[in-house]
């Protein structure tokens, strides 16, 4: 216990670590019970170099508009005079930036105590953001491009609620950062801070008190620390990263490769990518000479492809998920790790994916729509980028509810494998509807409704029949003549169109949905909820255990 | 697993009480029986669900399947009770239709006498798409209203609109988000107002030209039945 007025607690964890000479207390509305046990870690700001790299975002920001519109013009009228006077204008326009990011960066500070993060922003609109404990689903590390450069780290928590929800601590340093993580995680788990920074110093372990593992906000027991040595639990914590819960899938790099080269539609967007980007800049060699400006001009086209190879790369690399008390936690990424937490009662729908090279090794893939997960953070609805069979049936048997049939993980292969001709459901009526007979078809099970479409690679999108929001029929002259009927059925966030079916069988199909739609998931109604069939044994009374 | 290699283990026939995809009998190892419209109305069975709930608000028997909402005798597909909107909303549309008629009016007097006098013959053309949009809505507007249908039912709320492009939609109150009543002024002055509401799926159902008095009982009935039968995402 130090003396108030003396280094606040945060000291012991910040010697231990070389950390930023700023640690002084800002102003006076900030730093909270100093006098009391001074348990809250005062405010901090973070590193000093953000500015730059806050600052350079604006500079390039106003370049690259600049350029984009007059970048022909520039390289016609080159001359050195003018060369100078737009270095001239740039310098200053990179000064200005860094002043004013200087100024936002002396005014941020952080805060991580014992009721959650807080965040005070703005020199003129002063912003104050708090994450409060029980509301912290993940927290994650990130590294963008310039700021790795510099040695720095963003941490971004995530807050339960809409999908836009978190507070990003801009660039701290890297070591900082992953200690910095384990704290909230700490104080996301109820353990007291302090406690965490005296078992990150090398000096006596032995001072621990029990950790004060109080209950997380949703009721699970606290039994998960095991009643052996007290140091434990903060020993897991320190370890970063999503050591907690269940094993669901862990995907080792070669598979990862492995599936990326077995990926038909991965292979040709490259391919087609390059293709493309050869013929684009050829056709603007060959018609304007060689001119820089049209190479400018393609940049953005040419470095989406990169994008992309990378983005599919770091969305699979050391995959490891987990399903926790908390929801499922997923890790991936390879330069730029993130952790992604996903509630698993929000998932509205699933949808698989089994390309053609993909059958023989049985690889799956495996996404979902999420209640409040907006399309931006695609990345986090990938809840499987490639799995085994036995990991999709871990990973539907905890997150989908149980399909109903006497052995769901069979049905699922089957319908992942059979040829669409050969399995039992409905398809389009009509012959001139030949590709749809062919590819896709619909099938009604006890507790999902299941399309499957896709010629070579085997897709399926599988509802829920109890997340269902609405449905309709959707009749045209076209139609009519083809006997058909199209259902569009709704669940959050998204609306599955299931084209072409007979018109006798939608119909009543609409009816079985409609009365899924009206009758389940009423509040009132909890104990008839469906729940997964691998559901979590600490909850209590785990749900029905049919499915295996 | 070599669950591939053996026919799937769960087609088999169920017991009464469950609600499974029913099963033929298979011809050879693998392969599935085509589909049939009998084997859906069997699969309707509902499941072990609505047998637990004793607030099932409809006379149904728990074995009944549902009969179906949706029905398609007739030029239209549409279903059994609904309810037309008020005619009033003919000539309301018409004139809050005004504005456009008139630009659209303009367009083509604007293109056809550009056409006249410098000579473009493809304006000729482009007036095409403003003639059609106006000529639709003097001829049609009458048929489209006529064509809109609406059913409070015990459970969830039925809107049918269109024409050619039919659309029977079937939202319960359980899942409505929302509910909002609009009145334009030209509504107003013929006393209608129009109800939208949303569900969590992004679509949201409008419903025009219902008479103010029974906009307003529409959207107290949605919002006491949606707090009844309020359903989780």
């Amino acid at each position: 216990m130090t003396a108030p007025g003396t280094e606040p607690t945060a000291g012991p964890g910040t010697e231990a670590t070389a950390g930023p000479s700023h640690q002084t207390t800002i102003g006076p509305d900030d730093n909270p019970a100093t006098g009391s046990e001074a348990a809250t870690i005062a405010h901090r700001r973070t590193h000093p170099i953000t500015p730059l790299v806050t600052g350079w975002k604006i500079v390039v920001g106003i370049v690259a508009v600049l350029t984009a519109q007059n970048i022909a013009r520039l390289a016609g009228d080159f001359t050195w005079g003018r060369a100078l006077a737009a270095l001239g204008i740039l310098v200053v326009a990179v000064v200005i930036a860094v002043v004013a990011s200087a100024l936002s960066w002396w005014f941020t500070t952080y805060a991580v105590d014992e009721s959650g993060v807080a965040l005070h922003k703005g020199l003129l609109s002063k912003s104050r953001e708090f994450a409060p404990r029980e509301k912290i689903e993940s927290v994650t590390v990130e590294r963008p491009f310039l700021a790795r450069l510099l040695g720095l780290s963003k941490v971004r928590v995530e807050v339960a609620g809409g999908g836009e929800s978190y507070l990003d601590i801009e660039y701290v340093r890297a070591a900082d950062a992953e200690e910095l993580r384990t704290r909230i995680l700490a104080v996301a788990a109820g353990v007291d801070p302090r406690q965490v920074d005296a078992a990150s110093t090398p000096t006596a372990p032995g001072d621990l008190t029990d950790a004060d593992q109080e209950p997380s906000a949703d009721g699970a027991p606290p039994a998960s620390a095991p009643p052996a040595s007290a140091p434990d639990p903060l020993r897991k914590l320190l370890k970063g990263e999503v050591e907690d819960g269940e094993l669901i899938a862990e995907i080792p790099t070669q598979r990862l490769v492995h599936s990326l080269v077995r990926d038909a539609d991965f292979l040709l967007s490259i391919v087609f990518g390059i293709i493309g980007g050869i013929v684009a800049i050829g056709l603007g060699i060959w018609q304007d000479g060689f001119a820089f400006a049209s190479l400018i001009a393609l940049l953005p086209a040419l470095i989406a492809l990169p994008k992309y190879v990378f983005g599919r790369i770091e969305g699979g690399w050391g995959f490891v998920s987990r399903i926790t008390d908390r929801g499922l936690r997923m890790r991936r990424g390879l330069l730029n790790t993130r952790t992604d937490n996903i509630a698993t009662g929000r998932i509205q729908r699933f949808a698989l994916k089994r390309p053609l090279l993909w059958r023989s090794p049985g690889w799956t893939s495996v996404s979902v729509t999420v209640a409040g997960i907006g399309d931006d953070s695609n990345e986090a609805s990938n809840v499987l980028p490639v799995g085994t069979r036995e990991e999709l049936w871990l990973t539907l048997g905890h997150l989908a509810p149980t399909l109903g049939t006497a052995d769901d993980m069979a049905t699922l292969e089957h319908l992942l494998t059979a040829p669409a001709r050969d399995i039992d459901g409905l398809r389009a009526p009509h012959r001139l509807q030949w590709y749809s007979r062919r590819t896709q078809v619909v099938v009604l099970l006890p507790g999902v409704l299941i399309q499957r479409h896709g010629l070579l690679a085997r897709k399926l999108v599988i509802i829920p029949r109890d997340r269902i929001q609405q449905v309709a029929i959707e009749d045209d002259p076209f139609a009519r003549r083809l006997r058909s009927l199209d259902l569009k059925v709704g669940v959050a966030g998204h609306t599955e169109t299931i084209g072409d079916l007979p018109r006798e069988a939608a119909r009543h199909l609409h009816a079985v949905l409609a009365h899924d739609a009206a009758t389940s998931r009423r509040y009132s109604d909890r104990s008839t909820w469906r729940e997964p069939a691998l559901a979590l044994s600490a909850s209590s009374g785990a749900g029905q255990e049919t499915g295996r | 697993m070599d669950a591939m290699n053996q026919p799937p283990r769960e087609f088999v026939e169920p017991p009464e009480s469950q609600l499974q995809v029913p099963v033929e009998t298979q011809r050879g190892p693998a392969p599935m029986p085509r589909v049939s419209e009998r084997r859906l109305e069997a699969a309707q069975k509902p499941g072990p669900r609505s047998e637990s709930s004793d607030r099932e608000p409809s006379d149904r028997e728990p074995s009944d399947p549902p009969v179906p909402i949706v029905t398609d005798d007739g030029p239209r597909i549409g279903a059994s009770g609904l309810k037309p909107v008020s005619p009033k909303l003919i000539p309301a549309r018409y004139i809050a239709g005004i504005p456009g008629y008139v630009t659209g009016v303009l367009m083509i007097a604007a293109c056809l006498v550009l056409w006249w006098w410098q000579g473009w013959w493809w304006l000729g053309l482009v007036a095409v798409i403003p003639a059609i949009t106006v000529v639709q809505g003097l001829l049609f507007t009458p048929r489209r209203v006529r064509a809109i249908g609406y059913l409070d039912g015990e459970d969830e709320l039925i809107v049918a609109s269109g024409l050619m492009f039919r659309n029977v939609v079937t939202v319960p109150y359980g899942r409505i988000q929302s509910v909002k009543i609009d009145e334009g002024p030209v509504d107003r002055s013929y006393g209608l107002a129009k109800i939208s509401f949303t569900t969590a799926a992004d679509a949201g159902e409008t419903l025009p030209g219902l008479p103010k008095e029974e906009a307003e009982r529409l959207r107290e009935l949605l919002t006491r039945r949606g707090i009844d039968t309020m359903a989780a995402l």
